[in-house]
């Protein structure tokens, strides 16, 4: 009993580390962005004076809203097209024999470790040459390749869990290929692509520096860039209560969604790695 | 790469023989993986190219005029720069050491998770945190936590000390941040890892007296190896490239600069694109011995998980 | 006008989007409205009002619009120069750091100034700042203010300002033995603040960086005297152990909190003193900037207004740039926002006297002031410099200046590569 009780005191006090660890940074942040003018240059990790000040000002903040909706917009068209492409390579990676398998596999892996700064400097280049230079589009192309890979290893992976008799059936009764996939596997599949669809999502929504170097303005800035293009009041005046409360806006909704889909995620991010 | 040694579908014998619908498949097979591969091959594969004929010219914005072939001159530029040599040391401390704090750190929260007796939902949901923040607004945090006067944690330094501006405590702050953020993703992929140990395995040990420490050194970490070895391979080619956190914590200030930052530095605030384009190069080159030595040197198996974070 | 380039978004954001696009772009093009010209400039607490009154004066031929840059002067340019090189013509009018014109005139970003509007944009105006809006011999952007450094002193602390920086390092020297607040504050960390320190110190000692057209390096002697001196301060009674981070900002609130006895800084401190110390104020004096032997001769800073090749609206552009800096706007920048001007006359305007009660000291500085070296490079040759001369205490004379000389030769050649 004695033992028992000192055991779980142990596992409650590194499960205590692991959680602060988790949670500190971002709740510094939170405070920042809770803090008013007076008080956030006062190191307190706590706020001695509440203020929602800074939240109404950044979305007064047109750049703002405007790099939000960019950001969203992006990050949705250029998930569902990664999904949607993505899809079709993942079931055929799975389920079918043909040769050029390895060769898709190989080149998404190595998509998948490219560094980003090589395209920088050809994009920017080739982008200003064809007018794609700070448009949704211009940023959409290169997201989607980045997400490209993410999904079609995790979505192969959940693919080969699927109970592929019931494919080997509808062929039976004369379905062909096609049919098979999109009227029995499609459906079976819709969670592993939900979860997917989050995790290309997050890639896009968290890029940085595609999106500081290949825009130029608020009409294909995402929200990542214009924080980090902020400007204080006057020259003198860091916008530290607004840089917080709009990293705050960006990471919650993403948090909330992760925390809404840890278990999922938690497969996703992990099945690949260790069945490969 | 040699990374197709996936499971094939089982043979089925009595379609097989149908050459019609082998070819059916083959066909299909190719028409699904078309359009991904179109786009990936789009986006990189003439941009690569274009970028090796870049770095062989004389190419800045600023001097429209002056554009030429120099052939090789931009990469002595680069090779002899200081600059570039400074960049790429940082840049390879920066690596070596959070990859290796966060191959320690990771481990032990993936025990953690795996082996706690309470909350382990809670355990796996919260270490998620990390990996659901924007990777600009967690540098943010970390820059208003160590300004002096702003920060929580600058406060716990001597007054006066103002660590972001000074080389070395600034690259240990660039660490921190990039291990903060990255290990709940290691742990994850070696939690995952860790479901592949044997229970049986580990018992037995136990019962011919090994220690805990004995049991992890010589049953669990061997075991792992695999799954090791593939996530440290991705977190090294992912720490290499490293960009937002120091673009926002210091912008590469008092020689802080990864490979990555000076290449952004020298291509968008020197406009020179023919040096620019030589240091994107020389960072793919750098990439692929890294991936090279990792998959022939170690023997990793790439694994199919892209850690596609960025 | 800016979103026409973009792809249409889902319908679901339209409306949004629409209601944003109004409101940044003022979409004032074709519905009959005044033309909008877009003016990008550094944060200034109170330009709204500049605007206003220029809006006003326009009667309707245009309209223009703010948008107000980062508050980093290499933030400002990066902004500019990427949608420049993208020729985006969002960009009508442009606010320059004195330093940015060789640049943006060479890659052929900016219009030249010619006619009526040159002739309008020199008259009256300073000759310091105008040169800064030169480049070979041809006007490029109108002067909107200017700046200069001074020495700032506690005179409960000095009584008689020294006028050299040996002299500066001796009063240090016995405020330390006299226990007294001894520090004094100067821009030392790496950035552009210490090339203008540098600078300043190889005009005061009769050199130049860089040669006249801005194509050769000279350095030489004089150079060799400003790295010792330089040397000499970091490693005096008078260098703060902080010299090495310091920046405008922290000079100014170095001083303000006592921790300093003076500064080499911009006239914004004195408003700031006032705001911040009131009770320092009555002993906070100016003098002018510290030289090696005689006088010295003081930074040059300030802004331009240029306006972009790839406008559409050049002629409500230039129009539009000229009211932003004519006498009755610098007047309000200089009695609201403490920005000194380029044009005579206004520092006999009213208002000033209170604002700026050590106007003739910043006359007289201008005078003599040392304007940055000319160079289409000047970023590259800046920032290979400040890394070279950064910290101030390790400079080794001989080989800070071999090392200096090597790495801007390569700059000037574009071929360099900067960190």
């Amino acid at each position: 009993m004695e033992a028992d009780r000192r055991v779980v005191a142990r596992w409650g006090a590194i499960n205590l580390l692991v959680l602060l660890y988790a949670l500190v940074p971002v709740l510094w942040i939170a405070s920042l962005s809770f803090k008013d003018p007076a008080t956030i240059t006062d190191g307190h990790f706590v706020p001695r004076s509440w203020t929602l000040d800074n939240y109404k000002g950044i979305f007064k903040n047109d750049d703002f809203v405007r790099g939000l909706v960019n950001s969203i917009g992006i990050g949705l068209i250029s998930t569902v097209i990664a999904i949607l492409v993505g899809t079709m390579a993942a079931y055929a990676v799975a389920r079918l024999d043909f040769p050029g398998k390895s060769l898709v596999l190989g080149f998404s892996l190595l998509i998948a470790m490219f560094p980003q700064i090589s395209l920088v400097t050809p994009l920017f280049q080739i982008w200003r040459g064809i007018g794609l230079f700070n448009t949704w589009p211009g940023l959409i192309l290169p997201y989607i390749t980045f997400a490209l890979p993410l999904t079609i290893y995790t979505l192969s992976t959940f693919f080969r869990e699927i109970p592929w008799d019931l494919e080997k059936a509808a062929k039976m009764d004369g379905a062909t290929p096609f049919q098979a996939f999109r009227l029995v596997i499609a459906p079976l599949a819709a969670p592993g692509v939900v979860t997917t669809a989050i995790l290309a999502f997050i890639v896009c929504w968290n890029d940085f520096l595609f999106a500081i170097s290949l825009t130029s303005s608020s009409a294909a800035r995402t929200a990542p860039a214009t924080i980090s293009f902020f400007t204080g009041s006057s020259q003198f005046e860091d916008p530290t209560g607004s840089i917080a409360a709009a990293a705050m806006v960006i990471t919650v909704p993403i948090v909330v969604f992760v925390l809404f889909f840890q278990r999922r995620i938690v497969s996703g991010l992990t099945s690949g790695a260790v069945k490969g | 790469m040699t990374t197709a040694t996936r499971a094939e579908p089982p043979a089925d014998p009595g379609r097989r023989a149908q050459s019609e619908g082998k070819r059916s498949e083959r066909n299909l097979g190719w028409w699904l993986c078309a359009p991904a591969a179109l786009v990936m091959l789009l986006v990189t594969g003439w941009p690569i190219v274009y970028s090796v004929l870049l770095s062989l010219q004389r190419y800045d914005l600023r001097f429209p005029d002056r554009r030429g072939w120099v052939w090789l001159e931009n990469y002595v530029t680069v090779l002899t720069s200081p600059f570039w040599w400074q960049a790429f040391g940082v840049t390879m401390v920066i690596t070596v050491i959070s990859v290796v704090l966060e191959l320690v750190l990771g481990m032990a929260i993936a025990l953690v998770m795996y082996r706690t007796l309470l909350g382990r939902g809670l355990m796996r949901t919260a270490v998620l945190v990390p990996y659901g923040i924007v990777t600009v607004a967690a540098a943010f945090g970390w820059r208003y936590a160590w300004t002096p006067g702003t920060g929580w944690l600058a406060g716990l330094l001597p007054a006066g000390d103002a660590p972001l501006t000074q080389q070395w405590p600034a690259i240990f702050i660039i660490i921190l941040a990039e291990v903060w953020k990255t290990t709940p993703f290691m742990a994850l992929l070696l939690m995952a890892g860790l479901a592949l140990v044997p229970e049986d395995a580990l018992k037995a040990a136990a019962m011919d007296g090994a220690g805990p420490w004995q049991r992890f050194r010589m049953i669990t970490l061997p075991l792992m190896k695999p799954a090791i070895l593939a996530a440290l391979l991705f977190r090294t080619l992912d720490a290499f490239r490293i960009f937002d956190n120091i673009y926002i914590l210091t912008n590469g200030a008092q020689g802080t600069s990864s490979v990555s930052v000076i290449a952004y530095h020298n291509l968008i605030g020197g406009l020179n694109l023919g040096i620019g384009s030589t240091m994107s190069v020389l960072i793919f080159v750098t990439v692929a011995v890294i991936a090279f030595v990792f998959v022939k040197g170690l023997g990793t198996s790439t694994p199919g998980q892209s850690g596609g974070r960025r | 006008m800016r979103l026409r380039r973009a792809v249409r978004p889902p319908a679901a954001l339209t409306a949004a989007l629409a209601l944003t696009a109004g409101l940044l772009a003022g979409c004032g093009g074709d519905d009959g409205g005044p033309r909008v010209v877009n003016l990008y400039n550094a944060p200034q607490e109170n330009i709204d009002a500049i605007v206003r009154r220029c809006n006003a004066q326009a009667g309707g031929r245009y309209r223009i619009a703010l948008n107000t840059l980062p508050r980093g002067a290499d933030d400002q340019r990066e902004q500019l120069v990427r949608r420049l090189a993208a020729g985006d013509t969002g960009l009508d009018v442009l606010g320059l750091d004195v330093t940015w014109t060789a640049e943006l005139a060479e890659a052929g970003w900016i219009r030249e100034w010619i006619g009526a509007d040159a002739a309008r944009a020199r008259q009256g105006t300073l000759p310091g700042p105008l040169e800064t809006a030169t480049w070979q011999d041809k006007l490029y952007a109108a002067p909107y203010n200017t700046n200069v450094q001074l020495l700032w002193y506690r005179s409960d602390l000095i009584p008689n300002p020294p006028t050299t920086w040996s002299g500066l390092m001796r009063e240090s020297a016995r405020l330390k033995r006299a226990g007294k607040p001894h520090y004094g504050q100067v821009p030392g960390a790496q950035y552009e603040g210490i090339v203008v320190w540098f600078n300043s110190l190889v005009a005061s000692a009769g050199g130049s960086i860089l040669s006249e057209n801005g194509e050769r390096v000279t350095l030489g002697p004089p150079a060799q005297t400003a790295l010792r001196t330089m040397r000499a301060f970091a490693r005096s009674a008078a260098a703060d152990p902080s010299l090495s981070n310091t920046k405008e900002d922290e000079a100014r609130l170095a001083v303000e909190s006592g921790r300093g006895a003076y500064e080499i800084n911009w006239p914004f401190v004195y408003a700031s003193m006032a705001a911040n110390r009131p009770e320092l104020l009555r002993n906070f004096r100016w003098a002018p900037y510290p030289g090696i032997d005689g006088a010295g001769r003081a930074p040059l800073g300030g802004g331009n207004f240029a306006v972009s090749a790839y406008s559409k609206l050049p002629r409500q552009s230039f129009e539009a740039a000229l009211c932003l800096r004519d006498p009755e706007s610098q007047r309000i920048a200089a009695t609201r926002d403490g920005l000194p001007p380029t044009i005579e006359s206004v520092y006999r305007a009213e208002g000033m006297t209170q604002a700026y009660p050590m106007r003739d000291t910043i006359l007289a500085a201008l005078r003599t002031a040392a304007p940055r070296p000319k160079t289409p490079t000047y970023q590259n040759v800046s920032t290979v410099m400040a890394v070279a001369l950064s910290p101030p205490a390790a400079i080794d004379p001989q080989g800070t200046l071999r090392t200096m000389r090597e790495q801007i030769d390569d700059a000037l050649q574009s071929k360099g590569v900067i960190p």
